[in-house]
């Protein structure tokens, strides 16, 4: 299968002179639909940094992220909040969501600006809260639900719209042990059922077993 | 992003409250200065702009319409010379003292006018008419100085500098810009009994209608010319004067506008003090739009959007306090200029302060690092 992003030899280097740190060290790497990678490393090894310029949050100091065959780590910083709307769901560990809109309204949110058809807004968001089991609860607001409930709000919230690649960055750090263990199976199930590339950052082990494949970093390399 | 600004708006409504107090508290304040300034300039112009005249003939160096000085009435015939006029017609400013029924006494302004013509009378009667000040002892007196003088009952009779005066009407609406109560009176009356300023052969105003309003600039020239110990002046030119002399030289329009000054920056500064923090305290959200693909434009139109909101909420509220305490206020002896061109010109400075104080939250959210996102 043609992988829908690749990392070609991509490096994240912060300052100059003695005070150089490499974040992230000439990595390459090719993520396939319906594939979950996990992401593990000890803190400071660029885990989140790699996360990041894969999701083109972050330009790399040097190689290439190519997105279906075009190369989007040489996009101007204007193009690329298009690029993220258009293949990117992302799950952080805080959960982010926005404390005056309820999970109905959070998952509504991605799709306005993803310029949805307004007719559609309400009965999609609606259908991806059912999908991650959370419909009875879409008029809550996030002080309302639990941690584990808030983490599937922002499942939801990332799959608004339909994006071919979720990014999640520690899911399970701020959730128990029998949640964590939920949320990775959902992510498992968005990789295989909807054919969704799925990139996870996680010191969790259970999450090791999960994987389909998993890649470890130390000192901002492949080890 | 108008849905997203108000939903963020509304929810934390403490937040809401303290930018709408700034904002209303600004715009009352504001509202004040300007309307009282504007209707303090309108008293002080009141008779010039009511009186349908295009020439307005005065002693040398009048600064202004309350301080006229005394010239030889019969100048008249110099200005009735000039081609371009159609009438002109003398008046009389003068000062003096009406006895209060409790014994005490109460300065006024003396307005002496012709009550053939109309030419410088009141321009809006409640009781009585202008005509009825004719052939005798009969004044006419603004019903708004009823507070300061006791009941204005038409028929009553006052004594104005020790002469007695039957009070034939009231008028309504003038007002002079020292606030004392302004009487008017006929001007062949003002010559016969009220001679302590001016004498029976003089005038402190002649007023000129002419044919072609557009040759006005042209008689001002032509009259300067023949009348070398008068100043003359265009109406617009006589209301610029009076006004420039109580905003500039008095110094008043300068207090004036300090404290609408003050007011703004007092409001701009609560709802920029707040919009910031409320921008700290969203960072966190900022960034994960950013990151979920939002353009910092989209951010900006949430931050906008929510001044402006506040904007046009507070000051909708300020409005309406100002024009509800609007009756007392004039009651108290004070006019507001409430204007809607007033409140539409203030609304946009206004906003345009609201804006201008979302400066510093734009510039946050233009440098944050959508990666900041990724921090627990």
């Amino acid at each position: 299968m043609t992988p829908i992003l690749r990392t070609d030899n991509i490096s994240k280097i912060y300052g100059e002179g003695d005070g150089k740190v490499i974040a992230v060290d000439s990595i390459s790497l090719e993520l396939k639909k319906g594939e979950m990678l996990l992401i593990m490393g000890p803190s400071g090894s660029g885990k989140t940094t790699l996360l990041s310029i894969m999701g083109c949050i972050l330009h790399p100091t040097r190689g290439e992220v190519i997105i279906e065959d075009e190369i989007v780590s040489r996009l101007h910083e204007e193009a690329l909040p298009d690029i993220r709307k258009r293949y990117f769901g992302f799950v952080f560990q805080a959960f982010n969501l926005f404390p005056s809109l309820t999970a109905q309204e959070n998952v509504e949110l991605v799709l306005r600006l993803k310029k949805t058809p307004k007719a559609l807004i309400r009965q999609m968001a609606g259908e991806l809260l059912n999908k991650v089991g959370l419909s009875k609860r879409a008029s809550f607001y996030p002080s309302d639900l639990s941690g584990g409930e808030k983490q599937r709000v922002a499942f939801a919230r990332a799959l608004a719209g339909g994006p071919p690649i979720l990014l999640a960055d520690e899911p399970t750090a701020n959730l128990d042990s029998k949640t964590g263990l939920e949320v990775l199976k959902l992510l498992r199930e968005m990789a295989e059922q909807d054919s969704k590339a799925v990139v996870i950052v996680s010191h969790d082990p259970k999450a090791e077993s999960l994987a389909h494949r998993v890649i470890f970093l130390e000192d901002g390399r492949i080890g | 992003m108008l849905w997203l600004a108000l939903k963020t708006l509304f929810h934390e409504r403490g937040r809401l409250i303290i930018t709408l107090t700034g904002i209303i508290f600004s715009t009352v304040l504001t509202l004040a200065q300007v309307s009282m300034y504007l209707g303090m300039m309108g008293n002080a112009t009141g008779v010039i702009r009511h009186t349908d005249a295009d020439i307005w003939v005065m002693s040398k160096n009048v600064q202004n319409f309350d301080f006229a000085n005394p010239f030889p009435e019969e100048r008249i015939n110099k200005v009735r010379s000039m081609p371009d006029v159609i009438w002109a017609d003398r008046l009389i400013l003068t000062w003096g003292f009406l006895k209060l029924g409790s014994g005490g006494q109460e300065q006024v302004q003396i307005i002496g006018f012709n009550p053939d013509t109309g030419v410088g009378a009141p321009w809006k009667m409640v009781s009585g008419s202008r005509s009825d000040v004719k052939g005798g002892r009969y004044m006419i007196i603004d019903r708004t100085s009823e507070k300061r003088l006791g009941g204005l009952q038409p028929g009553s009779v006052w004594e104005l500098n020790q002469v007695q005066f039957k009070l034939a009407g009231l008028s309504e609406g003038t007002r002079s810009f020292t606030t004392a109560p302004v009487v008017f009176i006929g001007y062949n009356q003002v010559h016969r009994y009220l001679t302590h300023f001016v004498r029976d052969d003089q005038a402190t105003y002649i007023v000129a209608k002419l044919r072609d309003p557009e040759k006005t600039e042209e008689t001002v020239r032509a009259l300067r010319e023949v009348m070398k110990d008068n100043d003359i002046l265009s109406k617009k030119d006589f209301i610029k004067k009076t006004v420039l002399y109580w905003t500039v030289q008095t110094g008043m329009g300068m207090g004036f506008f300090l404290t609408a000054l003050l007011g703004l920056i007092v409001g701009g500064a609560i709802v920029g003090q707040t919009v910031y923090a409320n921008t700290m305290e969203h960072l966190r959200e900022f960034g994960t739009l950013k990151a979920l693909g939002a353009r910092n434009s989209d951010i900006y139109a949430v931050i906008f959007s929510q001044v402006g909101i506040n904007a046009v909420i507070g000051f909708f509220i300020g409005s309406i306090l100002i024009i509800s305490l609007q009756g007392s206020v004039e009651k108290a002896g004070v006019s507001l200029y409430l204007h809607p061109l007033l409140f539409m010109s203030l609304f946009l400075v206004v906003l345009l302060t609201c804006l201008l104080s979302a400066f510093f939250s734009v510039r946050k959210v233009r440098s944050l690092d959508p990666v900041t996102v990724f921090r627990s």
